[in-house]
């Protein structure tokens, strides 16, 4: 794991980063940074330990053991000062659902301590920058699923943070509301803000991620860009051979030769390969008779897969 | 990494610690400001129906119960009529059954359903700045409405002192507060609201009966007196009543002592409870 040592730009700085609730270990003893200015993900399934990870560094949950450095000091002494430089979206969306889209981000400008004059400033922009403008005086509770998470993001931006979380920013979503808000994460990246995302979603992870961790059972398991992470531990190609009768008869043999590697699955069986066309030929020379095939190019899932011998979603 | 490298977190020091509790300044003032603008819209209804109800209880019990106690009023009241002497005892329970109100569903809401509060704990806030804010904003609820009660009394010739109706709205804040503290302590522990049947059917409506409002605390067994003594609401009927009428208030001092450690310890409480909850 490529651990860059003593870098100066790095807004956090975790080492050996540790917690535990009782017996469970949520995050076990993990190394990473993230520099001014990236798009930085944290990858990986439900439950590997992302979200802890994420309120460890917003100082909301007191880490067990490690070092943790954001900004250069401790969450644990100096949390007040360091989350009023942090956005901060939830999971579950915390908005009040009894004011409106402006008075939202106007009240929590006051918690950070901004003068009313500069939060409505700010407020506005905010609103205009996120397509919520023509919302600005409505209730919260009927907007869209997709407004909200906007709204959410534009309030957490009220304090013009240095560095923006977000916690599985658009699950729940569909698919045009996912793109209208990766659009506007880019452009916010753009203009400066780093910006640390935890994610399950590898189409999400590739498209924005500068560079990411892949987490696994409270550990990261590998560390790099998303095309890093593809080349390292994936094939160039990828052959899916369906089953919907499952693949559990298919033998070891016949799978064996086919491309470089492959993993078996519920009902599909992965096949890393150079070539998926002439894989999929070997395929059928070997016997396989698969419902349907295709062939790709690789993608973090397979990266996953590859570390892990699980698929993420399952 | 090996086990034997990771740091162990250093455990905070004294002083910290007691830091982490101690309220910021000034920053619960944003609390209180965002609960204002949440309520600016219903708060003038909230308060009217909160107080016509005891209006009503005053009306009946007053004209109805005043009726039948009739000459014996003057034994239990001390010369004046039965109306005047539960108005300010009303304003008081009434007082309590807000304060206890306004720390249970709004508070509980905030944490579990509108989860505002995760959000609230991931700015420079701290949790105690949040149930200090909460509470205080409970207070200037129950001022608000104990305000409008008095100034019903006042023209309804109950009350005769302006300065005397100032100073029970003072001490039915108080004692809403000496409520709202502790109730906030229990709330921020629950995870559904089936808790608060269970101090509402139990403690706060029963209390009503057992402080003075109705009839004098000391013709209650001793047992009962000295349970009454302990809880909030008998102190503060002893002061508003005492107000209203004019007379002399035996261990004033002590009843607003008690009052006021109510409504410290239970904020106390309530911000560690808190915390634990938030921050884990």
């Amino acid at each position: 794991m490529n651990l860059s040592t003593s870098n100066a730009t790095a807004l956090i700085r975790a080492r050996g980063l540790t917690k535990t609730f009782g017996a469970r270990t949520a995050v076990d003893a993990i190394n990473f940074d993230v520099r001014d200015g990236e798009f930085f993900g944290f990858l990986g399934p439900n439950g590997a330990g992302k979200t802890t990870t994420m309120r460890m560094i917003a100082g909301v949950s007191p880490r067990t053991a490690g070092t943790l450095e954001i900004f250069g000091s401790d969450p644990d002494t100096n949390g007040p000062h360091i989350r009023g430089q942090l956005g901060v979206v939830h999971q579950q969306e915390t908005l009040d659902q009894e004011l409106t889209v402006r008075e939202n981000l106007l009240i929590f400008g006051r918690f950070f301590g901004i003068e009313r004059k500069e939060i409505a400033e700010r407020a506005d922009q905010l609103l205009e920058l996120f397509q919520l403008s023509d919302r600005a005086k409505d209730q919260v509770e009927p907007l869209s699923g997709g407004m909200k998470r906007r709204l959410s993001i534009a309030r957490s931006l009220i304090n013009a943070p240095r560095v923006l979380m977000l916690d599985e920013p658009t699950t729940g979503l569909d698919p045009q509301a996912r793109h209208l808000l990766w659009d506007a994460l880019q452009r916010l990246k753009r203009s400066g803000t780093t910006i640390v995302l935890t994610t399950h979603y590898m189409d999400e992870a590739e498209q924005l991620c500068d560079r990411l961790v892949v987490m696994d059972q409270a550990k990261i398991v590998a560390e790099g860009s998303p095309r890093q992470l593809i080349e390292e531990h994936a094939s160039r190609e990828v052959l899916e051979l369906r089953f919907p009768e499952g693949t559990s008869r298919i033998s070891k043999e016949a799978l064996e030769g086919i491309g470089d590697r492959y993993e078996r699955l519920a009902e599909r069986v992965i096949i890393g390969c150079e070539n998926g066309e002439a894989a999929h030929a070997r395929a059928l020379e070997h016997g396989l008779a698969p419902e349907s095939w295709l062939v790709r190019r690789s993608s973090l899932e397979d990266v996953f897969l590859r570390l892990t011998g699980r698929s993420l979603d399952e | 990494m090996s086990a034997a490298q990771i740091a162990p977190r250093r455990s905070r020091g004294l002083f910290s610690t007691i830091g982490a509790y101690l309220p910021h300044p000034t920053r619960w003032r944003h609390v209180f400001g965002y609960m204002v603008a949440v309520y600016r819209r219903e708060w003038i209804g909230s308060v009217f129906s909160g107080f016509i109800e005891p209006l009503v209880v005053l009306a009946g019990l007053g004209i109805g119960l005043g009726v039948l106690v009739g000459d014996r009023a003057a034994e239990i009241t001390g010369g004046v009529s039965y109306v005047t002497y539960i108005a300010p005892a009303l304003m008081a329970s009434q007082a309590m059954q807000f304060g206890a109100g306004e720390a249970a569903w709004p508070i509980l809401g905030r944490i579990m359903w509108v989860r505002i509060y995760h959000a609230m704990v991931a700015t420079p806030l701290k949790p105690t700045d949040i149930i200090v804010g909460a509470i205080l904003f409970m207070g200037g609820k129950v001022a608000f409405a104990a305000a409008f009660f008095a100034g019903v009394l006042l023209v309804a010739g109950i009350a005769t002192s302006p300065l005397g109706a100032l100073a029970m709205v003072g001490v039915s804040t108080l004692t809403g507060l000496a409520f709202a503290a502790p109730v906030t302590a229990f709330s921020v522990t629950q995870k559904t609201d089936q808790g608060f049947a269970i101090i509402f059917r139990l403690i706060i409506t029963p209390l009503t009966f057992f402080s003075g409002t109705y009839f004098p605390i000391e013709s209650l067994p001793s047992w009962a007196q000295l349970f009454s003594w302990c809880t909030p609401l008998a102190h503060g009927v002893a002061l508003a009543r005492g107000l209203a009428l004019g007379t002399e208030i035996p261990n004033a001092a002590t009843h607003v002592a008690v009052l006021a450690a109510w409504t410290i310890g239970g904020t106390v409480i309530a911000s560690i409870l808190f915390r634990r909850r938030m921050l884990k």
